[in-house]
C-alpha cells in the first residue's frame, strides 16, 4: 500500500508532474545534440537542484535521463551523427532510412520502441530488482573479459563487405581506447610525450568525428544535389508492426536490462549487443540489414532505453552506479541527506517507489514528445546540403569541445574526421572501430584483472573459466559465435 | 555497391600507410612494457596493433592484386573541390579558434563556407552564419555552461554587464 | 523571466572594473580533478553553492579528468593568476614529482582551503578467514600471495595503505587493480578480491547491511560512525608512526593570485565549509572535516607530501626518489 503511495507521487504532485515532463523534454534534445550529454546536464542540475527538496531534483534529472538516452536517436537517423554512444547502432538502419525519405517512419519506430523497451526495463526493475542485482555482482573479472570478448566478435556484424577490413577497423578502435595513462599501473601509453594526451582520446571525439565529420565530407560529393523529400504521412508504426517485432523487440529489452545492471557496462554496449543479435536472429529482413532494415532500429532503441531502468537496479539495490548517470545520482542523493547503499530500500522504501514512479511517467512522456514535433525535426534533413553541411560541421566541433573543454579533443575530432573519410571511400566500415573503442578498456582492465588473479597463468584461468557456470555460459556463447560460421561451412560442402 | 575484387584512385597508397602506421605502433607498444607479463599494460596495445599489421597486410595484398577501376580519378571521386574547400576551412577553424575566440571563428567559419558551396548571397551568408552561431553560443555556452574559448572577445565581461544590465545589481 | 534567468545564470557580480575590490566581476571557473559522480566531484559541488552565497559570484564547475588529475592541474597552473580560475583536487597531485607524472605540484599553488580528510578502512568480504587486523596479517604470512587486495594503482589510497603495512607487517598478497575505490569495493561484494583498503565514507553503508567486515581503521582514534571498529594502534601501535593519514580535498588558486582575492576566497570556502548541511553530509560520509587554509594547509601538505612520498619510496613503487625534489623525510 504504501508503495503504491510512493508510485503514484510523481503522478498527482502537479509540480512533480511538471518537471519529469519539463526534464523529458529538455532531455531529448540533450540527448540529440552531439557533445552535449545527459552525465553532463545531470552534474549541472546537481549545482541547480542544491536547495530543492529530493523528490523533485530527482524527477527532474529522471526526466533528463530518460529523454536524452531516447532523444540521441534523433540525430543519428537524420545525420548519421549519434546524439550520444548509445544511438550508434540506430544510425546503421535508421541514417539509410532517412537518405531514402522514411525518416518520419524510423523516428516513429524508435520512439515506440524505445517506450516499449523503457517500460521493460521499469517493470524489471520494480519486481525484480534484488535479484537482478545479486545476479549482477556475481560477475567475475573473467566473466566482464569474456563480455567484452563477445562484443568484439561483434565485428561480424557490422563489417559490411569485408570481413578483414572490418577486423583491421575493430583493432585500431581497441588501440584508440589504450593511447593515455594506463589507469592500474599508470604506465604511458602511446602518448609519445605529450602530456595532454595522458588523458586519453576522447571517445566522444572519435564518434563524432568519425561519423559526423566524415559523412558531413562524403555528402559534400553531390552537395548541389537536392535533399531527399521526405514522406511523413506514416509516422506512429501500425499495430501490426508492432506486434510483428514483439518477440525481438522483448529479447533485447532482457539484453538491455541485464547490459544496463551490470556496473561497468551500459546503454552503448547494450545497443550494440542487442543490433548484433537483431542480425544474426533474422533470418529474412524485409530490407537488408545496414540499408534500412526496421529491425535494426527496433533492436538497439529498445535496449538502450531498458538498460536504463537496469541501471537503477544496482544504484537502488546496492547503492553501486550501474552507468555514468546512476554515479551522479548517487551523489545527489548524498548531497540531499540520504545514504545510498544496501540500506536504502530498507530504509526508504518510498524512495524506490518514487523513482520508479517517476521513471515510468518520464516514459509516457517520452512517447508523448517523441511522436509529435517530428515534422519539424524532419524538415531539418530537407535543408539545402550547401547550408546543412556547414552547421553540422561547426555543431560536431562544438560538441567534440564540449566533452572535456579541450581543444586537444577537436584536433582528434577533425583528425578522426578526416581519416574516416578516407577509410570510408575504401570499403571500412566505421562501426566497427567505435566499438573497439567501447570496449577497449573492458576488454583491457578485465583481462589483466582476470589473469592476476589467477597468479598470471593461463591454465588457471581457463579452469576458473569451465568451473563456474556463469563464465561457461559466456564462454560457450564465444565459441558458438566463432565456429558456428566454420560448422555452417563444412556443412555446406557436405551437402554439395 | 562498390565490388571488393577492384582498386579506388589512391587506395592502395592509403592501404600502404595503414600497414605502416601499424607497424610503427606495433613498435610503440612493445616499447610500453615488453613481454614483461600477460597482465602488463602493454599487452593488449601489443595483440590489437599486431592484428592491425596483420590484417593491413592482407588487406595490402588484396588491393595490389586487384585490377584499379579507370573511370575514377582523384580530383573527381576521391578529394572534389567541395571536400578540399572543406578540410581547408576546418584546418583554419582549427588555427584560428584559439586565438580569435569561438565566436568569430565559428561566424567566418560558416559565412565563408556557406557563401563558397551555395554560392546565396552574402546577405543570405551573412545573417543565417550569425543566427546559428548565436543559437548554438545560448544552447552550449549559456545553458550548459561550457567554457568556449573567448579569444578576443571579452565574453565573460559582456555577460556580466548584460546581466547588470536586465538585473540591476543585487 | 529571460531577464531573472540571465541574471540567475550570472549570480551578479558588483558593477565595476575587474579589480580586486570588486572581485569577482564574472564567473569563476572551477576546475575538478575527477569525475562526476566521485568523491571530488560529491564534494565540491556540495560546498560550492555555500561559499558562492558568501562571494556573491558564480563558480561554474567543470569535470576535467585523466592523466590521474594532472591535466585539470596543468590547465589552472598555466592559466592566469587571477582568482577567475579554481582547482578543485584531491591529494594526489603531491605524488606527481615522484611518480612521473608531471613537474607541478600543490607548491604551485595557493590553498583556499583543505576542506577535508578521509579515514582509512580495511575491509573484508563477510566469509573472510579473519576478523582483525593481526588475525588478517597471520593469516596472510601463512598464506602468502593468496590474499587479493584491492588496488587504484600505484599512488592510490589502498597502495599507500599497503606500503604502510608492508613497512611494518611484511606481507605478500596480489593486488588486482581498478578503476577507483567504487569498482573495487563492488568486486569485494562480488569476491572477485578478498580484501579493500578503502575510505570510510565508501564503505559505510556496505558495513552496516553486512555485505563487507571492517577489519581496523587505520587511523589514531575510533569513529563516531563505527563505534565498535578498533583503530589499528589499538593492536598494532607501530602504525602511530604514520597515522593519522588520509585523502584530502582542498581548493586551490595558482601561486601569485592577488592577496586580497585569496582571502576574499578562503573567507568564502571557510564559511561554506562551516554551514550545516554540508557538515551533515561529510558526517554521513565518513569523512574528517578539516576546512584549514594558509600556514595551516601549507603545513599540512608538506607534511602529507614529506611521509607519503617517502612511504612509497621504500615499498619501491615511485618512479623517482623524494630527494630529488627536496621532499623532506620524515
Amino acid at each position: 500500500m504504501q508503495a503504491v503511495s510512493a508510485f503514484l507521487i510523481p503522478f498527482l504532485d502537479i509540480q512533480l508532474l511538471g518537471l519529469v515532463a519539463a526534464g523529458t523534454f529538455a532531455g531529448i534534445y540533450i540527448g540529440a545534440i552531439p557533445g552535449l550529454s545527459v552525465t553532463m546536464a545531470v552534474s549541472i542540475l546537481i549545482s541547480f537542484t542544491f536547495a530543492w527538496p529530493v523528490y523533485p531534483a530527482l524527477a527532474l534529472m529522471i526526466g533528463i535521463f530518460m529523454g536524452g538516452v531516447y532523444g540521441g536517436s534523433r540525430t543519428a537517423i537524420l545525420l548519421n551523427i549519434p546524439g550520444a554512444p548509445a544511438a550508434i547502432a540506430t544510425g546503421l538502419d535508421g541514417y539509410p532510412m532517412a537518405k531514402k525519405g522514411e525518416a518520419g517512419e524510423a523516428i516513429g519506430i524508435t520512439t515506440v520502441m524505445s517506450f516499449f523497451g523503457g517500460a521493460v526495463g521499469i517493470i524489471v526493475l520494480a519486481v525484480a530488482a534484488p535479484m537482478v542485482s545479486e545476479f549482477a555482482l556475481k560477475f567475475q573479472p573473467r566473466d566482464y573479459m569474456l563480455l567484452a570478448v563477445l562484443g568484439i566478435l561483434l565485428v561480424g556484424s557490422l563489417s559490411g563487405e569485408s570481413l578483414i577490413k572490418g577486423i583491421f577497423a575493430g583493432a585500431f578502435g581497441i588501440l584508440i581506447g589504450t593511447v593515455g595513462l594506463d589507469p592500474l599501473t599508470i604506465a604511458d601509453r602511446f602518448t609519445f610525450g605529450f602530456s595532454e594526451l595522458r588523458g586519453g582520446i576522447s571517445f566522444v571525439a572519435v564518434m563524432i568525428g568519425m561519423f559526423g565529420i566524415s559523412e558531413a565530407l562524403v555528402q559534400l560529393h553531390d552537395v548541389n544535389k537536392a535533399a531527399v523529400r521526405q514522406q511523413i504521412n506514416r509516422i506512429v508504426p501500425s499495430w501490426s508492426t508492432i506486434t510483428k517485432y514483439l518477440p525481438l523487440s522483448l529479447r533485447c529489452s532482457g539484453i538491455g536490462v541485464i547490459i544496463g545492471a551490470l556496473p561497468g557496462t551500459g546503454g552503448d554496449i547494450a545497443a550494440l549487443m542487442a543490433y548484433d543479435h537483431a542480425k544474426r536472429t533474422t533470418k529474412n529482413p524485409e530490407v537488408p540489414f545496414g540499408e534500412g532494415a526496421r529491425e535494426g532500429l527496433v533492436a538497439p532503441e529498445t535496449a538502450n532505453n531498458a538498460a536504463v531502468g537496469g541501471a537503477f537496479i544496482p544504484m537502488m539495490t546496492l547503492g553501486i552506479p550501474g552507468d555514468a548517470v546512476t554515479a551522479i545520482m548517487i551523489g545527489a542523493l548524498f548531497i540531499h541527506g540520504l545514504n545510498p547503499g544496501p540500506m536504502l530500500m530498507i530504509d526508504k522504501p518510498d524512495m524506490f517507489w518514487f523513482i520508479v514512479g517517476a521513471l515510468t511517467l518520464a516514459n509516457v512522456f517520452m512517447l508523448i514528445f517523441g511522436l509529435t514535433g517530428i515534422r519539424f525535426f524532419v524538415k531539418v534533413v530537407e535543408t539545402p546540403r550547401s547550408v546543412l553541411i556547414p552547421v553540422i560541421i561547426l555543431l560536431s566541433i562544438v560538441g567534440a569541445y564540449a566533452v572535456k573543454s579541450s581543444l586537444v579533443d577537436v584536433y582528434w575530432m577533425l583528425g578522426f574526421g578526416v581519416l574516416g573519410y578516407f577509410m570510408k571511400l575504401y570499403g571500412f566500415q566505421l562501426g566497427p572501430v567505435i566499438l573497439g573503442v567501447i570496449l577497449s578498456r573492458l576488454l583491457d582492465d578485465n583481462w589483466r584483472r582476470a589473469i592476476i588473479s589467477d597468479q598470471e597463468s593461463l591454465p588457471m584461468l581457463l579452469k576458473g573459466i569451465v568451473t563456474s557456470p556463469l563464465s561457461l555460459v559466456l564462454f560457450s556463447a564465444v565459441l558458438f559465435i566463432l565456429l558456428a560460421p566454420l560448422w555452417r561451412k563444412v556443412t555446406a560442402r557436405r551437402a554439395a | 555497391m562498390r565490388e571488393g575484387q577492384t582498386r579506388r584512385p589512391g587506395e592502395a597508397l592509403f592501404v600502404g600507410f595503414l600497414t605502416l602506421a601499424s607497424l610503427g605502433l606495433l613498435i610503440k607498444a612493445y616499447g610500453i612494457a615488453g613481454f614483461e607479463a600477460l597482465s602488463s599494460p602493454g599487452a593488449l596495445p601489443m595483440a590489437a596493433t599486431a592484428v592491425m599489421l596483420l590484417s593491413a597486410l592482407i588487406i595490402l595484398r588484396q588491393t595490389i592484386k586487384a585490377p584499379a577501376i579507370r573511370t575514377e580519378t582523384i580530383r573527381e571521386h576521391i578529394l572534389p573541390a567541395a571536400v578540399v574547400v572543406a578540410m581547408v576551412a576546418i584546418t583554419a577553424y582549427a588555427f584560428l579558434l584559439e586565438p580569435l575566440g569561438f565566436l568569430i571563428t565559428s561566424f567566418l567559419f560558416l559565412a565563408v563556407l556557406i557563401r563558397v558551396l551555395s554560392g546565396r548571397s552574402l546577405f543570405f551568408c551573412v545573417w543565417s552564419s550569425a543566427a546559428c552561431v548565436l543559437l548554438i553560443y545560448v544552447v552550449f555556452r549559456i545553458v550548459f555552461s561550457v567554457l568556449m574559448p573567448e579569444g578576443i572577445v571579452p565574453e565573460r565581461e559582456i555577460l556580466a554587464w548584460l546581466g547588470r544590465l536586465f538585473g540591476g545589481g543585487r | 523571466m529571460k531577464r531573472t534567468a540571465i541574471a540567475a545564470l550570472l549570480g551578479l557580480g558588483i558593477a565595476g572594473s575587474a579589480m580586486a575590490q570588486s572581485y569577482p566581476s564574472k564567473e569563476i571557473q572551477g576546475i575538478i580533478q575527477w569525475g562526476a559522480g566521485g568523491s571530488t566531484d560529491v564534494v565540491m559541488r556540495a560546498v560550492t553553492p555555500h561559499a558562492e552565497a558568501v562571494l556573491g559570484g558564480k563558480v561554474v564547475m567543470q569535470n576535467v579528468t585523466g592523466g590521474v588529475g594532472a591535466i585539470a592541474l596543468n590547465r589552472v597552473a598555466d592559466g592566469a593568476a587571477d582568482g577567475y580560475t579554481l582547482l578543485m583536487g584531491a591529494e594526489n597531485p603531491l605524488l606527481y614529482k615522484v611518480m612521473g607524472l608531471g613537474q607541478k605540484d600543490y607548491s604551485d599553488f595557493t590553498p583556499i582551503n583543505i576542506i577535508a580528510r578521509g579515514i582509512p578502512i580495511i575491509v573484508a568480504k563477510p566469509d573472510a578467514p579473519f576478523n582483525t587486523f593481526p588475525e588478517m596479517i597471520a593469516y596472510i604470512k601463512a598464506n602468502p600471495r593468496a590474499v587479493k587486495f584491492g588496488s587504484t594503482g600505484p599512488g592510490g589510497l589502498p597502495s599507500v595503505i599497503t606500503a604502510m603495512i608492508n613497512a611494518k607487517q611484511p606481507i605478500q598478497v596480489t593486488a588486482v587493480p581498478y578503476d577507483g575505490d567504487g569498482p573495487a569495493l563492488t568486486a569485494l561484494m562480488g569476491g572477485a578480491i578478498d580484501v579493500m583498503p578503502a575510505v570510510l565514507g565508501a564503505a559505510i553503508e556496505n558495513i552496516r547491511a553486512g555485505r563487507m567486515k571492517p577489519i581496523a581503521i587505520m587511523d589514531v582514534a575510533p569513529n563516531a560512525a563505527l563505534p565498535n571498529v578498533k583503530p589499528v594502534v589499538e593492536t598494532n601501535p607501530e602504525f602511530r608512526q604514520y597515522l593519522p593519514w588520509g585523502p584530502f580535498f582542498g581548493v586551490f588558486v595558482k601561486k601569485g593570485t592577488p592577496a586580497d582575492i585569496v582571502t576574499k576566497l578562503q573567507a568564502a570556502y571557510n564559511t561554506g565549509a562551516k554551514h550545516p548541511d554540508f557538515q551533515k553530509l561529510m558526517d554521513n560520509r565518513g569523512f574528517l572535516m578539516m576546512n584549514i587554509a594558509g600556514k595551516e594547509a601549507d603545513d599540512f601538505l608538506a607534511k602529507w607530501q614529506s611521509t607519503t612520498t617517502w612511504l612509497l619510496q621504500d615499498a619501491g613503487v615511485t618512479k623517482a626518489s623524494p630527494a630529488q625534489f627536496n621532499i623532506p623525510k620524515p
